[in-house]
């Protein structure tokens, strides 16, 4: 008895004295957080991001705000924000956000501030300057939702040394391109003449250009699931179909630090894959092949080409922050026609169309990359994955016809269970 | 023990099974072939991880130069200048060490009272704690410590991370003190010790391979707890496994100094391993064999 008690007493005791020496170290290391008066911005790892830290101490001078600047790699932001945001925390300020994956989710939790009246209030900032697929992707009902800031569009990355050697054009169509892998693939035995993503989900983007460009879409006109129809089948058929025959082996785990890991080695002759990696492909120092990799569009299929054009991410405000005004003056900062434009001069391809047309935002681009990006702004779709609030289950669903193309199955009869299972999440959200 | 240890302990025996019967050559060379197998095998992730920590980006996807290749320490210059991860090291210490040194203080004392006052139903309850998945506190704790504003200080993650080490430690701890004879804090008794004094001048003593075991187990779980830190550091506390994603890009990975901080964050705990290694396994095999 006598000892229990002692024994009880004594781990009162450290515990009274560990809650005592936390709450001491909360109080010296707590930074940075709502209560205190700076701005907490939140972003992704991605090269806008880089640009603002540079640039920052311009607004923190500028407008005395002082900003806590928060960078994490995209899986991790997303879980951040569903806890953080789950807990309705005012701790976040201003969020990136990836308005195709998370603009529908994010507004119907009513995670994000309305700022329908912010964008129209300064004319000189200019909200129609913005391109009007940029501005559709961050616009909910009649509820602006974010800004956006970066954009993305697909390409087809080719060898040019391997395309002259065989005595090959840029392929302009879809046939001319199996053509050419055909080809290169018989000249050049020990590389794969085709490589693409085959991950399921990872794939589903790259693989959305040639769904469009052979006349499908992810719904049909009345909101039906419709990665069944024959022309879907097709696209799934034709792109599984080079990665099957040409690509490299163990390609359905594949994405594209993978993909683009063999092209650098100078093993992949034909890659579609998004804008945002040009600097993968051409950089000295990541690849063998830097000055061979030439940039065309994607080929037209039965429909044309019609690669995707998108919005990659948006900045917003947490409808939780206190500290909403200072949060909507670094976004109007950095969304910027002058800062636009200097971040495009550091490869961050803008929203803005005046950024495009002014030769000061364009010059830094080479021609053919140049070439492709302005001609996708004009006939790009502006999406890459399904649109809705469950984008990742969509994925998973609409990207296993591909898989089934790749390893040689029957992709009518996948195309159907995924279009059964897309159809389900669609219903789940009406 | 284990046969090795047995035959390495005596070489006369050795010497005389191996003289006796050819089937003993066959065991020592299946014995070599398999530890080469089973030390290939584990060791050769974290080898890669330190060749690939010295090539550059060009060279680490060229399997021709898995082997061969020029050295360079741009990756680590990358790491500790443009990245500046010292903070982090020192942020994942302070919680490591916080969290440990906390989580030993309470549960040493517990450990102790549910072995000698058989408290079963006490350590179920504690176990508990490491059942339940993760994720599905972090909401809740988020929550609680936001509203206490502790959310980006040390107190939150060390209080975090004390979740998952005090069972652990209390685990480890309730089947060494089963194995320590109460006969000696008896003794202890009769010479004029009060059990308070027993416990520390004679039960605490004894278990030190214990508590080591416990503390070094703790202190990794601590060092490479990653979900906890990403939702409850700051942007001046974050800690090593969430700082090391600074490497993964939206469009670029930097393998190299992924690899360099891998390996930067990886040494400090086998230094640690190796240098308290003999406590670490007693102190396993003791709760291995008498829990």
């Amino acid at each position: 008895m006598k000892k229990s008690t002692i024994l009880r007493a004594t781990s009162l005791a450290v515990a009274a004295s560990a809650v005592v020496a936390l709450a001491g170290c909360a109080g010296g290391a707590d930074a940075g957080t709502g209560s205190s008066g700076t701005l907490n911005v939140t972003l992704a790892n991605h090269p806008w991001s880089d640009a603002v830290k540079k640039a920052l101490p311009d607004f923190e001078k500028e407008t005395g705000i002082k900003v806590d600047l928060n960078i994490y790699d995209d899986e991790q932001l997303a879980q951040l924000y569903n806890v953080k945001l789950n807990a309705a925390s005012d701790e976040l300020d201003v969020m990136m956000f990836k308005p195709l994956q998370d603009t529908l989710q994010m507004s119907t939790n009513k995670w994000l501030v309305d700022l329908s009246d912010d964008v129209t209030k300064d004319a000189g900032w200019d909200w129609q300057d913005f391109q009007e697929s940029a501005r559709s992707s961050v616009t909910v009902g009649d509820e602006v939702v974010g800004v956006p800031i970066a954009t993305e569009t697909a390409v087809l990355y080719y060898r040019k040394d391997l395309l002259a050697a065989a005595g090959l054009d840029v392929p302009k169509t879809m046939d001319e391109l199996t053509a050419a892998v055909k080809k290169i693939h018989e000249l050049n035995p020990d590389i794969y003449a085709f490589g693409a993503r085959g991950e399921k989900s990872a794939a589903v983007t790259q693989f959305s250009s040639f769904l469009y460009s052979f006349g499908g879409d992810w719904v049909d006109k009345n909101g039906k699931a419709a990665v069944d129809s024959p022309e879907a089948i097709k696209a799934y058929e034709y792109l599984g179909g080079l990665i099957k025959d040409y690509g490299p082996p163990g390609s359905v785990d594949m994405n594209w630090p993978q993909v683009m890991g063999l092209m650098q080695q100078g093993l992949v002759a034909f890659y579609p894959e998004g804008s945002s990696q040009y600097n993968n492909a051409v950089d000295p120092s990541k690849s063998n092949i830097a000055d061979q990799i030439g940039v065309a569009p994607i080929p037209s299929g039965s429909d044309g080409s019609r690669p995707y054009n998108i919005t990659n991410f948006a900045i917003g405000i947490n409808s939780g922050s206190k500290n909403q005004d200072n949060a909507w003056k670094f976004i109007q900062w950095a969304t910027s026609k002058d800062n636009v434009l200097k971040f495009q001069q550091a490869d961050v391809p803008g929203p803005r169309t005046s950024v495009w047309a002014d030769p000061a935002g364009t010059s830094a681009l080479p021609a053919d990359l140049l070439k492709v990006i302005q001609t996708n702004g004009d006939i790009g779709v502006g999406y890459d994955r399904p649109v809705l609030i469950a984008v990742a289950a969509a994925r998973e669903a609409v990207g296993t016809p591909l898989v089934t193309a790749i390893q040689g199955g029957d992709v009518a009869d996948a195309a159907k269970t995924a279009n059964a299972a897309f159809q389900d999440l669609l219903d789940k959200e009406k | 023990m284990t046969a090795a240890t047995v035959t390495r302990a005596n070489p006369v025996a050795r010497k005389r099974r191996r003289s006796r019967a050819g089937d003993s050559r066959a065991y020592t060379i299946f014995r070599v072939v398999a530890l080469v197998v089973v030390v290939v095998g584990l060791a050769f992730p974290i080898v890669w991880m330190i060749l690939a920590s010295l090539k550059s980006n060009i060279d680490i996807y060229n399997a021709a130069k898995t082997f061969s290749f020029v050295p360079t320490f741009d990756n680590y210059v990358t790491v500790f200048g443009e990245q500046s991860f010292l903070p982090f090291f020192w942020n994942s210490f302070v919680v490591g060490a916080g969290s440990t040194g906390l989580a030993l203080a309470l549960g040493l004392p517990a450990a102790y009272a549910m072995s000698r006052f058989t408290m079963r139903r006490s350590a179920s309850t504690v176990l508990l704690a490491r059942i339940i998945p993760a994720i599905s506190l972090i909401v809740p704790w988020y929550f609680i410590f936001a509203n206490l504003g502790l959310v980006g200080g040390y107190g939150a993650m060390i209080l975090a991370h004390m979740f998952t080490s005090v069972p652990l430690i209390v685990w480890i701890l309730i089947s060494f003190f089963d194995g320590l004879p109460v006969d000696l804090e008896e003794a202890a008794q009769v010479d004029g010790l009060t059990p308070i004094g027993a416990f520390f001048r004679i039960s605490l003593p004894l278990s030190a391979p214990g508590i080591a075991t416990a503390a070094i187990l703790a202190f990794i779980f601590s060092w490479n707890n990653f979900l906890f830190s990403l939702i409850l550091s700051g942007s001046q506390t974050k800690t090593l496994p969430v700082a090391i994603m600074n490497f993964i890009g939206y469009a670029s990975i930097d393998w190299g100094g992924l690899m360099a901080a891998s390996t930067a964050i990886t040494v400090p705990i086998i230094v640690m391993a190796v240098f308290f290694q003999k406590y670490v396994v007693s102190g396993l095999t003791a709760g291995a064999t008498k829990g």
